[in-house]
């Protein structure tokens, strides 16, 4: 018995290691002194987390994912909250089909949908890179938006806005008075788990891109096949920590896992 | 339950003709090419091709193979990993629990990038074998299969042990206990009381694991380079270095068929467990 009661503590050690150590190390390589990208750090400083500041690319490309995540999330979320208030309070015809064609970007592999993008959409229709980006982005955000407001909808009792119809007020009255009012915690947990998605997606992206019009990841993986310098890993520690801590915060006040 | 049709169609169409006109026809254009032959009929042509060129044939066995690999190592894992979580006090679970499911929120090139310090040439592994004197020169871990490996498995680890620790909440409280006190050895517990009985999540956990390592991009392209190639990455290369756009088809109607068939089977799991649920309420 002791010896199980040591083992299971033990296996769970090494697992806990084997999934968080990297990033441990990642963070500890970024406030290295030297020149390349190594653990053990040699010495200690902030010389690559303010360097990470200081790249013209970086900043670039992280202006370009934040547009993406917050525009793309945002918009996702203008199309997928009337679709998803149908798809729970309206008989709609062909309901089954509009759900699938809505949550079916979830399953295409985001390499694929990028060269469909660019092959047909981007090619064809001499569409700008910028704006190929941010309908890719939409579309991929799109069925987690439809999702997660869909369950805070289910959760919603409907005949408090049908009461709030029969006592006169206009459909869309009672939709913003009564009903935005009560799923207001599942958009906002659509929009935080859409942009953490979008931010961190990379394979849509890997073929939109065009001279100076790239998104963060894809930035950074180009940046390393060219230098081997610690930076990288500074700006993935940070990035690493404004994920965590959007996340860590939308628990702490919204109840983010109830709704995911 | 309203019954205007009109202003259903209304709320509902901008989202589905969005996604119809910017996802699904495109794909289903890029799809149709790779059935297609230089006369313009329908043909598998490029199929036969694509396959019989024993490149492509090593690369789709070695996805599927990796596939396999680290959904199968994951469950082993992960059953570990989860019982032990399961059995923890209730606040350690749920700290636990966090930082299992912490790695989700980090980028995946963040995740991937660390195994080259890990594993490159002057990097953890490598230094502390030739300090222990086990090998002379650096071992080329990266850039191999095994690098691959290791990587996708930290990346999808989580998800098999989210999924088994709600299979393994969701299990009677008594059924171990009783199946111990009743005579059985922990390997026939396992066997014929807690795999039974979690079998749904590991379907799911599975599905899951299995899918990601299909569609992953980054790890392989980070850790096996150019040379140990998957199917995500071998698209990749078709395209941009060799500009085959039916043999880039090809690999995207294989991959999506894998995906839907794996996300087929995890809804039927999860039709026949809502029913049992509702059978048994």
């Amino acid at each position: 018995m002791t010896a199980q009661r040591l083992f299971i503590p033990f296996i769970l050690f090494l697992v806990i290691a084997f999934l968080i150590g990297p990033f441990l190390i990642i963070v500890a390589a970024s406030f290295s002194a030297g020149e390349t990208l190594a653990f053990p750090p040699q010495g200690f400083s902030l010389r690559w987390i303010a360097k990470v500041f200081t790249v013209e690319s970086f900043r670039a490309s992280f202006g370009m994912s934040m547009f993406l995540a917050i525009g793309g999330t945002a918009a996702a979320l203008i199309l997928g909250i009337p679709a998803s208030y149908a798809l729970s309070r309206y008989k709609l015809p062909g309901a089954e089909i509009v759900r699938t064609v809505v949550s079916a970007p979830i399953i295409v592999p985001g390499i694929i949908v990028g060269l469909a993008l660019l092959r047909y959409i981007v090619v064809p229709f001499q569409v700008g890179i910028t704006l190929a980006l941010f309908l890719a982005h939409t579309a991929l955000v799109l069925p987690y938006a439809v999702r997660v407001v869909s369950a805070s909808l289910e959760n919603l009792r409907s005949d408090i806005e049908e009461a709030a119809v029969l006592l006169g007020s206009s459909r869309l009255g009672a939709f913003f008075r009564v009903v935005m009012p009560n799923i207001r915690g599942g958009i906002l947990s659509a929009f935080i788990l859409g942009f953490v998605t979008s931010f961190n997606q990379v394979p849509v992206s890997l073929f939109l891109s065009g001279p100076g019009v790239r998104t963060m990841p894809i930035d950074m993986i180009a940046y390393m096949e060219i230098v081997f310098d610690p930076s990288v890993a500074a700006l993935s520690s940070l990035l690493a920590f404004m994920s965590i801590g959007i996340v860590f915060a939308a628990e702490r006040f919204l109840g983010f896992s109830r709704y995911v | 339950m309203f019954q205007n049709r009109a202003e259903a169609l209304a709320l509902a169409l901008p989202a589905a003709i969005f996604a119809a006109a910017v996802f699904l026809v495109p794909v289903v254009i890029l799809l149709s090419d790779g059935f297609r032959n230089p006369t313009g009929g329908w043909s598998v042509s490029a199929y036969i091709e694509f396959f019989s060129n024993p490149l492509n044939q090593a690369v789709f066995l070695r996805t599927l193979k990796l596939g396999a690999l680290v959904t199968v190592t994951a469950a082993v894992i992960g059953y570990a990993a989860a019982f032990a979580i399961v059995n923890l006090e209730p606040g350690m679970k749920g700290k636990v629990t966090g930082l299992v499911v912490l790695p989700l929120m980090i980028s995946p090139v963040a995740r991937t990038y660390a195994w080259i310090v890990i594993l490159g040439r002057t990097g953890i592994v490598n230094e502390a074998f030739q300090a222990l004197g086990l090998t002379q020169a650096p071992l080329r871990i990266l850039f191999s299969e095994t690098a691959i490996f290791i990587g996708l498995l930290q990346l999808f680890l989580p998800l098999m042990i989210i999924s088994l620790i709600s299979a393994l909440e969701n299990m009677p409280k008594d059924a171990v206990p009783a199946a111990r006190v009743l005579g059985a050895n922990w390997l026939q517990v396992f066997w014929k009381v807690i795999l039974p009985l979690t079998k749904e999540g590991l379907v799911i956990g599975g599905t899951l694991v299995f899918t990601g390592c299909l569609t992953a991009y980054i790890t392989p392209a980070i850790l096996g380079g150019s040379k140990v190639l998957m199917l995500e990455t071998l698209l990749y290369q078709q395209v941009s270095v060799s500009n085959n756009f039916v043999a880039a088809s090809v690999i995207a109607f294989i991959l999506i068929a894998m995906s839907f068939a794996a996300n087929i089977l995890l809804k039927r799991v999860a039709t026949a467990r809502n029913k049992q649920r509702r059978a048994a309420a």
